[in-house]
């Protein structure tokens, strides 16, 4: 056969054109299939959100209920999902991908809510009759921030300021498409600021923190990977990640740092999936005793005390050792202070809009880092 | 009767015009739109930020490194592809246009693990400009043998062997007799390779280790950008490349078509 550079444009305007032509032919069909919910998650809740939904398909409720997923990094997710990516419950790393998705329309300003008035958990109820363990609206799931390193700690790191020590070498995704990265940069800074470091203090250390990074891969579970196949020594993880890479047999080992932040993972429906009973079933099912086992199973805290309560010793060193803090703690605002303070984009359209603040902390450290090596 | 008499051709311009159009020509303008939607000051606040320099000049430098060794290696294989005689040389042939096949993530991890930290080969290019040239020569092998292949195949070995017969050692005869006829097509798949490495995404992002402002390609700054919602900010990055990209691909066809006029 021989080649000819000038036919493959036709060949492939043939092709697509076929490829059109199928398309439309197959879509109406497959849109007519009832009960599909549509979940969104982020990169590393998608084997979990999978077992959750195989569960839930077990139970009366979700006899005929199907599910499309679609799983990526968070911010690349809530962008999907506010250009028209179907999404009925999503779930996402943290929580300014819901307040991205609220100032969209898609999810209604009181997503948090829903905790309460669909699934029926009300993490306002405190002291003794409290059935959450933090009073965080709207969390399906809470985690931590942990290291990941070789089998047998070769550099026998167990806290934050040796991650800066001579050799070290740091794997954290990236904070512009990772809702991860973010959790673990805070993480870093939070911990300077839980030993008594002053904000400056803290500023810098996230500043050596970068300068030892060597990849930022573009999701948590890129940067798994990344790490796995054998590039730095440190992976800033959630530790329900680093529950699962474990389980699967990597050649890792968990470290808990002494101080570290608290992950929360909001739920919400969106406009779309509070018209769909099946998606509103499945909401329920996640907060649900039966739900929140799942999660528990795979690494995650539970956020219901009760279930909570029957798991935590799979995670024995947390409870008596460790010091977590929330965002709430290093700001009083959370999330919506904290993302433009470190995250805010070098580059802002409209220029000097209010509303898009100028470099964030780590936006700017990370050119700082960038030109010191 | 003339071709274009007949209602037929017209009917063929307008699905290639009306094809072109839906597929490229109004992805453009929207791009184009998008990128000036803040006005020219934004476009350019957006296109020439540190980071995005950054990025662009590992990108350019990795895809003209990756072009230019192509093109030496590329021709080599297609050479041998035409006139040598080997078992396993169907199969050879065959092979070259997988890198167009196989998604480029799959081949971005395998490289990475082939020439990663635990290389068995002992070679860690991962993180360095070297990782993402070679990541991008796998990509866009496939255009600068295709594109010389066929004309060394209607090429007649009788000049070569004429030359050769001449005395001419066969480095001349490679220089003065096959390496003229083929340069045309040469530099444009060359250029096709360059603008195709431009916008290269999947099999870089894991071996560059996307470090911004160190190891971060223009697609994966841009793919940051969408991520946070600044679409306009990605666009006049897109447009900043494909501007580039552009050039390069009308400067290798207006040189090659003359190379091509002047041999008659």
């Amino acid at each position: 056969m021989k080649w000819n550079v000038r036919k493959w444009p036709q060949m492939l305007a043939i092709g697509a054109g076929g490829l059109t032509l199928a398309a439309s032919v197959a879509l109406p069909a497959s849109a007519a299939s009832t009960t599909n919910v549509n979940v969104v998650g982020y990169s590393v809740v998608g084997p979990a959100l999978k077992a959750e939904e195989a569960a839930f398909q077990a139970t009366p409720a979700g006899q005929s209920v199907k599910f499309t997923n679609s799983i990526g990094a968070s911010d690349t997710e809530t962008t999907n999902v506010v250009n028209g990516l179907p999404a009925d419950v999503v779930n996402l790393s943290y929580y300014s991908n819901m307040a991205t998705l609220v100032e969209a329309n898609h999810v209604p300003a009181s997503w948090a809510s829903q905790e309460n008035s669909i699934g029926g958990v009300n993490p306002r109820i405190f002291g003794k009759k409290a059935v959450t363990t933090y009073p965080t609206p709207g969390m399906v799931t809470d985690s931590t921030v942990v290291f990941i390193v070789r089998a047998g700690n070769p550099l026998g790191i167990t806290n934050w300021s040796q991650l800066t020590g001579s050799g070290v070498q740091i794997v954290t995704p990236n904070p512009a498409t990772s809702g991860s990265a973010k959790w673990n940069l805070v993480g870093a800074y939070a911990a300077w600021i839980a030993t008594k470091h002053t904000p400056n203090q803290a500023q810098n250390f996230l500043k050596s923190i970068l300068e030892h990074t060597v990849a930022q891969p573009v999701s948590g579970s890129a940067a798994l990977s990344t790490f796995l196949a054998g590039t730095g020594n440190v992976l800033l993880d959630y530790e329900d990640d680093a529950i699962a890479a474990v389980k699967a047999g990597d050649k890792i080992q968990v470290v808990v740092p002494p101080q570290t932040l608290l992950i929360e993972n909001p739920l919400a429906l969106t406009y779309t999936g509070l018209q769909n009973p099946a998606a509103v079933a499945f909401y329920k099912f996640l907060f649900s005793v039966q739900g929140q086992n799942i999660f528990a199973s795979l690494g995650y805290r539970s956020v219901l005390k009760s279930v909570w309560a029957d798991t935590n010793t799979n995670f024995p060193e947390f409870q008596t050792k460790t010091k977590l803090l929330t965002v709430v703690d290093l700001s009083g605002y959370g999330w919506p202070t904290i993302d433009p303070e470190f995250f805010g984009s070098a580059v802002t359209f409209p220029k000097n809009d209010s509303t898009h603040p100028s470099a964030g902390i780590v936006t700017y450290l990370e050119q700082f880092a960038g030109q010191a090596s | 009767m003339r071709a274009h008499e007949d209602p037929r051709t017209y009917l063929a311009k307008g699905v290639a015009v009306g094809y072109l159009s839906l597929l490229v020509l109004i992805p453009m303008a929207a791009l184009l739109n998008n990128a000036f939607s803040h006005g020219l000051g934004a476009f350019w606040d957006a296109a020439t930020s540190t980071e995005s320099l950054d990025a662009m000049k590992l990108t350019v430098t990795c895809s003209l490194f990756a072009a230019a060794f192509n093109a030496v290696a590329g021709t080599a294989t297609a050479y041998v592809l035409v006139r040598d005689r080997f078992p396993g040389r169907g199969v050879l042939n065959a092979i070259i246009d997988l890198p167009f096949a196989l998604p480029t993530v799959v081949a971005g991890v395998t490289f990475y693990t082939l020439y990663g930290p635990h290389s068995p080969f002992h070679v860690n290019i991962t993180g360095t400009w070297v990782g993402i040239t070679v990541a991008i020569m796998f990509v866009t092998l496939p255009f600068s043998v295709r594109a010389v292949q066929p004309v060394l195949e209607s090429l007649t070995v009788d000049a070569e062997d004429a030359a050769a017969t001449l005395g001419a050692s066969s480095a001349r005869v490679f220089r003065t007799v096959t390496l003229p006829a083929i340069l045309p097509s040469l530099l444009t798949g060359t250029g096709l390779a360059f603008a195709r490495a431009l916008g290269e995404y999947g099999s870089v992002v894991f071996i560059s280790n996307n470090l911004p402002y160190r190891s971060e390609v223009s697609s994966s700054y841009v793919y940051s950008l969408v991520s946070q919602g600044n679409d306009p900010g990605a666009a006049a990055v897109a447009l900043f490349l494909l501007v580039g990209a552009l050039a390069v691909l009308i400067a290798s066809n207006v040189v090659a078509r003359r190379l091509a006029l002047r041999r008659g």
